[in-house]
């Protein structure tokens, strides 16, 4: 048994759950404060990263491009929230989830009509470099030598935006009064109305703050797997991680992360003679989530749902 | 006259909230029994009880000869309950007819693939059960509105086209619950009506929780009050509105 | 007047449930039949091959679909990876049993109940797993379809460039081709063929959605504890729904490969395929069969008429990603804006326009 690969393969795992759990975090913020589940995040990410790419390749320096991606996201999650929710709310739950479907195709062919179809490198190990953390005695691009093993610099540091994004968020939910407003929504939005929570300006905000969410993750992913369609295919994978944390909880979506991250990764590599192929990566995750949800149907720490009849 | 639902030392939790504490009560076969309380008395969690929705942690209920702990809902239909409920529990997406159709279930015997092909045993099932339903849709005079989608309806309707798919089971026990809830004056003397109706004329045992006490008083035979999860009152509509311990409930002393 | 709606009395239970109950309409349906199977197989081939030959596959696997979460309420992202099963079901059948036990109609439909039985051991989790939830069985089965014959060559019969031609000898079934002197593999036969599958299974899914599985299929999607009350069974509902859907799309999935390209391939019954035929439904309207025909036609011809339109009137300035993207942004505007004003789909907006009809010149 090669202990360090194995430890090596676990701490890959978590580093990728890691990176699930940033995009999965965008999926429960909109699903907890108004029942959506929305389909449209991944396309949000390709959006937000396509429009900083190709910002940063026509000269625009890193800052200036991350602001105006940012503004940008806002911008369309406030519109989002405005012609594609609001005139949606009182209807059930499967037509605001066909509706982000709707808006997902929209921004797939949106992002890529207006921007273009090509696959873009993107190096954001090349951008910090420059400023960002000097002194730096380690340069970001190479590899730290840890117990022999090795772990991409750059997953780190991943790992460290996205933990304190999500550690920030949870505060956020929490502990801050807008948070408590999100909670309310998200558990009866006709009741917050009825008590003078501002659905619209709640639910705009939400929408924004995904989407520079978005925006975060997808620039964490592009590293991995550059700017373009596949990035698409990287939300499909969240899906098993919120399903399994539960659709309801940020803590969840992290554990969620993690487990799909690392059991992924292990799969692959252990149990991959089993099933004499390679790729079961491609399932693996999915029936990791459909074995967990026989047995807990609401997720890890999802809300049970009680029907009262 | 036998007993025909006999519930003994219920009692029922939610995690740590009692909802029901030691509960028994009979009903007689025939008899219109009015289960009545201040509300979170626990009353629609007895029903549920009784009908197979809820599993309490004691107590047996007997129905029908048979004593059990649980029963599978699907299982209790098939016994003869039919039921309706508080929040109105009729199919969105269906109209009137085809909700009322869907009461019938149990005597469609014919396969998904006779009825996809629309032949033999299907379709004679479907002119038999129809020509049932449209016996209870002229009882409950609701004809003019039988190809409504049931969302277009009146809350008044809806609740009545929801005791016709109850109706149109043929159970030995109808549960309702709230039947009247919402109603106005004429609603509810209609409503009445029609629970008297197939109480005599069927002669199918009633009981219905129900919180106008009017209607109690003037149809009921039996009736049992619940407060707080706890039996207060069992007897007669007489007896149990000179009780005291009703009238304390129901004015608001505390105990 | 000729199309009169008053005046039709109904006289017993029996007609009260006709699928066209005017006379008017019944004379339409035959003059229709005429046409499709008169008139259509002298099209062009390119009418039949490039058109109406795909839209009966898709079509029809989006009135699967439309069972399963149209019906029944329960979210499917895995068509596509039951279109396959069916696809490679037919192919493995017509290929390894002897030809006089097999022929392609018959492969057809037993790889749609292979592709029907995969659907039940996928749709077993819904018996517990409800809502969002559910998506992930369905996104399995798509995964795993795809997976499990990219993995075992045997179903391509270690064909290694990943696709296999279907052989024209295939399509001659009980060597009826050469009986008649027509030939099978042509396109006016293949239309035949795929029509009357498809108007079949058609026929037979609105008889179901009239009968009493289909008002339990409606009822498990409306409110299934109450369903379970009175007596319905949900568990075997779901499971039935997954069968019969997958049933559809495997047929599908058969036609697809083997009567519209010719080709077996995975590349075909992608996760993207599931999408494209959930679009179909949406926009067709959930729950509608007549709507899933139509939103099948409508998605599938849009990039097709736009690329014309673009050759036509502008000089082929959409080249295939630009056709691309727009399609997809028009099928999310309609998909949205469908949602807001008319969330039944077009079958909705067709019988909206249709009561509009019936009162004009009044507004209402």
């Amino acid at each position: 048994m090669d202990w360090v690969y194995l430890i090596e393969v676990l701490v890959g795992g978590l580093m990728s759950g890691v990176m699930y759990s940033l995009v999965a975090i965008g999926f429960v913020l909109i699903y907890k404060s108004s029942g959506i589940f929305n389909f449209a995040q991944g396309t949000m990410l390709l959006f937000a990263s396509l429009t900083f790419v190709k910002m940063t390749e026509n000269g625009i320096d890193f800052w200036t491009a991350l602001f105006i991606a940012a503004g940008i996201m806002v911008i369309f999650g406030v519109a989002t929230e405005r012609y594609v929710i609001r005139p949606l709310a009182n209807q059930d739950l499967l037509a605001l989830f066909m509706a982000t479907v709707g808006l997902a195709t929209f921004q797939e062919g949106f992002s890529q009509f207006i921007w273009d179809s090509d696959v873009h490198g993107l190096q954001m190990s090349k951008f910090l470099d420059i400023g960002l953390l000097d002194p730096a005695p380690i340069f970001m691009s190479d590899h730290i030598p840890w117990l022999d093993i090795l772990i991409p610099k750059f997953d780190i540091f991943a790992s460290l935006v996205a933990g304190s994004l999500i550690v920030v968020l949870a505060f956020f939910f929490q502990k801050t009064k807008t948070g408590l407003s999100l909670r309310a929504v998200s558990d009866d939005h006709m009741a917050a109305m009825a008590v003078g929570i501002p659905l619209q300006t709640v639910w705009a905000v939400v929408w924004a703050v995904t989407g520079v969410i978005a925006l975060v993750a997808g620039l964490l992913w592009a590293e991995r797997v550059s700017v373009s369609f596949t990035l698409i295919e990287a939300v499909m994978k969240a899906l098993p991680v919120i399903l399994i944390g539960g659709l309801t909880s940020i803590p969840g979506a992290i554990v969620g992360g993690l487990v799909i991250g690392v059991g992924e990764k292990l799969g692959e590599i252990y149990l991959a003679d089993v099933f004499g192929g390679q790729g079961i990566e491609l399932w693996f995750a999915y029936f990791m989530a459909l074995i967990f949800l026989v047995f807990r149907p609401q997720g890890m720490f999802g809300e049970k749902l009680i029907e009262r009849v | 006259m036998t007993d025909i639902l006999k519930v003994e030392n219920v009692t029922l939790q939610f995690g740590g909230v009692k909802a029901i504490t030691d509960i028994s009560f009979n009903v007689k076969e025939g008899e219109i029994c009015a289960v009545i309380g201040p509300n979170g008395a626990g009353k629609s969690s007895m029903l549920n009880v009784i009908n197979g929705v809820y599993l309490p942690q004691i107590g047996t209920v007997t129905y029908d000869g048979v004593a059990r702990r649980s029963i599978n809902p699907r299982d209790a239909a098939i016994a003869g309950m039919a039921r309706t409920f508080q929040n109105i529990a009729l199919f969105q997406g269906m109209t009137v007819l085809e909700n009322i159709m869907t009461g019938r279930n149990l005597f469609m015997k014919s396969t998904w693939l006779e009825q996809g092909l629309n032949i033999g045993r299907a379709r004679e099932e479907e002119k038999i059960n129809r020509l049932a339903v449209e016996k209870v849709i002229k009882f409950l005079q609701i004809e003019s509105i039988r190809k409504t989608p049931v969302a277009k309806l009146p809350y008044g309707l809806q609740k009545r086209v929801e005791l016709g798919r109850a109706l149109v089971a043929e159970p030995k026990i109808l549960l309702l619950d709230e039947p009247m809830a919402g109603m106005n004056l004429e609603e509810k003397a209609d409503m009445s009506c029609f629970i008297l109706e197939i109480n005599k004329e069927q002669g199918i045992t009633t009981v219905m929780i129900e919180h106008d006490m009017g209607v109690v008083m003037d149809i009921s035979d039996h009736v049992v009050v619940l407060d707080y999860g706890k039996k207060i009152g069992d007897g007669s509509p007489k007896e149990v509105m000179a009780n005291q311990d009703v009238i304390d409930a129901y004015l608001g002393v505390s105990h | 007047m000729i199309y009169r709606e008053t005046g039709n009395f109904v006289t017993n239970y029996l007609k009260d449930r006709e699928i066209f109950p005017l006379k008017f309409d019944k004379i339409i349906v035959i003059l229709g039949l005429l046409i499709l199977y008169l008139y259509v197989p002298t099209m062009s081939e390119y009418a039949l091959s490039a058109h109406i030959v795909p839209i009966l596959a898709v079509g029809l696997a989006t009135v699967g679909l439309n069972i399963l979460t149209g019906l029944t309420g329960q979210l499917s992202l895995g068509t596509a990876g039951f279109m396959c099963v069916g696809a490679f079901g037919t192919y493995n059948l017509m290929l390894r049993v002897p030809e006089n036990f097999m022929s392609l109609p018959v492969a057809l439909l037993i790889s749609g109940i292979f592709a029907g039985l995969v659907g039940v051991i996928f749709g077993l989790p819904a018996i517990r797993i409800k809502g969002f939830y559910l998506l992930v069985s369905t996104l399995a089965a798509q995964y795993f379809v795809w997976w499990f014959f990219n993995s075992y060559a045997w179903f391509l019969n270690y064909e290694s460039s990943g696709v296999v031609a279907i052989a024209p000898k295939m399509y001659d079934y009980w060597g009826l081709g050469n009986l008649l002197g027509v030939d099978m593999q042509g396109y006016p036969s293949r239309y035949l063929l795929a029509l009357t599958i498809c108007l079949g299974l058609t026929y037979f899914a609105k008889n179901l959605l009239r009968s009493n599985t289909g008002r339990n299929f409606m009822s498990v999607r409306d409110r299934d504890i109450a369903a379970s009350v009175m007596g319905i069974s949900v568990p075997r509902t779901k499971l039935l729904a997954f069968f019969v859907s997958c049933f559809y799309c495997g047929v599908a999935g058969g036609i697809y490969s083997f009567l519209y390209i010719g080709n077996v391939d995975l590349m075909i019954y992608e996760i993207d395929r599931s999408f494209t035929i959930l679009f179909m439904l949406i926009i067709g309207g959930l729950g509608s069969i007549s709507g899933s025909w139509l939103g099948a036609i409508f998605v599938y011809e849009f990039p097709i008429v736009f690329t014309w339109i673009g050759d036509y009137l502008f000089q082929g300035a959409f080249n295939t990603a630009v056709v691309e993207n727009v399609s997809n942004m028009v099928y999310g505007v309609f998909i949205i804006a469908l949602l807001i004003r008319e969330p039944g789909g077009f079958a909705a907006l067709w019988g909206t326009t249709k009561q509009k009809l019936r009162m004009w010149p009044y507004p209402h």
